[in-house]
């Protein structure tokens, strides 16, 4: 089942699709910009945790990472999701990413109240995980553990 | 948009010597970054199987580990993870070889702990339905679901310090014999609340006696073969018994503790000369202050995972004298609690080792003096449980385990098939209904989840088992068959 995830804002188009792995969920991203793939790994997040339709966005939360390189920020991004999702209770399809360096990420994120979850998303791991380049933009995969 | 596709790399298969019908090996010198050979637990059927999937390359990258004693191991269980395989084991040497939080997993001591009860499955076989009911009452499942001992940040910390002991002397959360039939007596001492971020207290303060969700359960079973009869008489086991097998971890806390340790030691891996095939590997040596700050955190989730499942079964006890009255004189007994993922340091020979298990169990023998002496006899209880709704199995660790296996053993089936595919080739609704057509009392609301978890996608536990005991690691002592499951 896809789950319908609100746009976010004024990111480009990107997309995203689980590929098989016998124990976990792997991810494939592609997106135009770095910010956009950002966003892309946000909304495959939520359609794994999201087990009813979305609820009303609730007020924004700033977001502020620093890391080594851009696969450590995504990983990190992908776990702050994970651990406001778990502490807040929510899901959060509300994606607005305002800068995405190499080593930095400022978002603004909204989450909406969720009752109960699909799959329970551990975290994000770096197992055999890459940002590449190319000139349709930007992708990675990322191995979920579930 | 979104889609789900098969595509993947092809997996590679390095050359590979058979040692025995159970053993096979990768000589270190087959990648040039090994520092030790690669050994394997399986016969020819599992050994297919396991090469389907990228869990002998993960293994591989395992041996390239600064510090990597003997050999990397992979149990007969073994499947694809991350950074390690499921199933992977792995001794580096101290004080200066490495410890990796991805060597242990993000659920920090998942693992499994039997109960026992003095009646006779076909005594109760009326009372079950609503055992089952109340049990699924009384116990939280699922995703950040909060338990209902709430403690504030103080006594957080002296539950992560405490473990076990603790809780019991500070909450009556059991009884006082329980810690000995814990592995390391439901505490690890290294355990160091100060080392473990407020985040993670955050995400997993209010999570204990919670089953969490994914592939944990919670299963009333009937003991249906006894294969050793004094060791089963020694874990006080019998054939007919009503048991109780619990599956879970350290929830949140233990969650988030292995994601703040990753990211702290792959930002460090350079400072400390340390270069990896995979960075889901980040380590630091164990004598250094992050792999130190590591231990005493991982110790701190290892005794909240074990105080976890002891209120769980606390909990279990409660619902069974409820419920059953004095058909449930004696209460529920507990036999043991093993852990899945851990590090422990252990001695071998003259050299203290850092022990990595991820998906597998610690199997000591008889002779090793940490055991209850109950079962000084017999060898430490390891669990084996099968798939959902499939027999599980008691094994008893072997002396020689300790040679062959760094006294490690298989901790389950051991999945064949992703959660995807298995939804694709199984019916939550039919698999449901089969389940019931053979007695077996399902509390799971969810069929999809219920499709994941379903026998096919797992291997056969039985030819698991059997290559455990072939390879002279433990044998079986019994085998128990579900009566009711509550799935997480």
């Amino acid at each position: 089942m896809t789950v319908a995830v609100p746009t976010s804002g004024d990111q480009p188009a990107g997309a995203h699709s689980f590929e098989e792995h016998t124990g976990e969920v792997r991810v494939r991203l592609s997106a135009p910009t770095f910010a956009g793939l950002l966003v892309e790994a946000g909304r495959a997040l939520a359609e794994l945790l999201a087990d009813e339709a979305p609820g009303e966005l609730q007020a924004a939360e700033r977001v502020d990472l620093r890391d080594v390189d851009r696969a450590a920020l995504l990983v990190h991004w992908v776990n702050e999701l994970i651990f406001l999702s778990e502490t807040r209770k929510r899901v959060y399809s509300g994606l607005e990413v305002r800068s995405a360096g190499d080593r930095e990420v400022v978002a603004e994120v909204r989450g909406w109240p969720a009752s109960r979850v699909r799959t329970a998303v551990k975290a994000a791991t770096f197992h055999g995980l890459k940002v590449t380049q190319g000139p349709d933009g930007f992708s990675a995969e990322v191995v979920l553990d579930v | 948009m979104s889609e789900r596709k098969g595509e993947r790399k092809p997996v590679s298969v390095p050359p590979m010597e058979r040692v025995s019908e159970v053993v096979a090996e990768v000589r270190k010198g087959a990648r040039p970054d090994m520092h030790v050979p690669v050994r394997v637990f399986a016969d020819e059927e599992l050994m297919s199987q396991l090469l389907r999937d990228h869990s002998l390359e993960q293994l591989l990258n395992v041996s390239a580990l600064p510090g990597a004693t003997r050999q990397a191991l992979g149990m007969p269980d073994m499947h694809e993870g991350y950074g390690f395989p499921v199933g992977g084991v792995m001794g580096t040497v101290l004080p200066d070889g490495v410890i990796s939080p991805g060597g242990i997993g993000f659920d920090i001591n998942c693992g499994v702990r039997l109960l026992s009860s003095r009646m006779r499955a076909d005594a109760v076989a009326k009372e079950l339905p609503g055992l089952l009911h109340e049990l699924s009452r009384s116990v939280p499942t699922g995703y950040g679901r909060g338990g209902r001992l709430e403690l504030d940040a103080e006594e957080l910390d002296r539950v992560l310090e405490g473990g076990v002991p603790y809780l019991i002397s500070r909450y009556g959360l059991g009884v006082a014999e329980d810690p000995a039939f814990i592995e390391s007596g439901g505490r690890m001492p290294a355990a160091d609340a100060s080392c473990v971020s407020e985040r993670a207290k955050q995400r997993g303060g209010d999570q204990l006696g919670t089953l969490g969700g994914g592939n944990h359960f919670l299963e009333v079973q009937r003991v249906a073969e006894v294969f050793d009869a004094k060791a089963a008489e020694a874990f006080g086991l019998f054939e007919g018994q009503v048991t109780v097998l619990i599956h879970t971890g350290s929830r949140g806390l233990g969650h988030q503790v292995c994601t703040d340790y990753v990211r702290e030691m792959d930002a460090a891996a350079s400072r400390h000369g340390i270069s990896l095939p995979d960075r889901q590997l980040a380590c630091a040596p164990f004598s250094s202050e992050e792999g130190k700050r590591y231990f005493g955190a991982m110790s701190a989730a290892a005794n909240f995972a074990w105080c976890n499942r002891q209120a769980l079964a606390q909990r279990c006890r409660e619902v069974f004298a409820r419920v059953l009255g004095a058909k449930a004189e004696g209460g529920l007994k507990l036999v043991y609690d093993v852990a899945h993922n851990i590090a422990k340091v252990e001695r071998y020979g003259n050299r203290d080792l850092c022990v990595h298990r991820k998906g597998a169990t610690r199997a000591f023998g008889p002779s090793n003096p940490e055991l209850p002496p109950p079962y000084r006899s017999a060898g430490q209880p390891v669990f084996i449980p099968g798939s959902m709704g499939t027999e599980s199995y008691v094994l008893a660790g072997n002396d020689a385990s300790a040679e062959v296996s760094l006294n490690s053993c298989c901790h389950g089936a051991g999945r064949s098939m992703s959660r995807t595919a298995a939804k694709k080739v199984v019916k939550g609704d039919q698999l449901r209904k089969e389940l019931e057509g053979r007695g077996i009392i399902i509390k799971c609301s969810s069929n999809a989840e219920l499709a994941e978890e379903a026998p096919l996608a797992y291997k056969d536990v039985s030819r698991v088992v059997d290559v455990v005991e072939r390879a002279g690691i433990a044998r079986k002592v019994a085998r128990l068959v579900p009566l009711g499951v509550l799935k997480g």
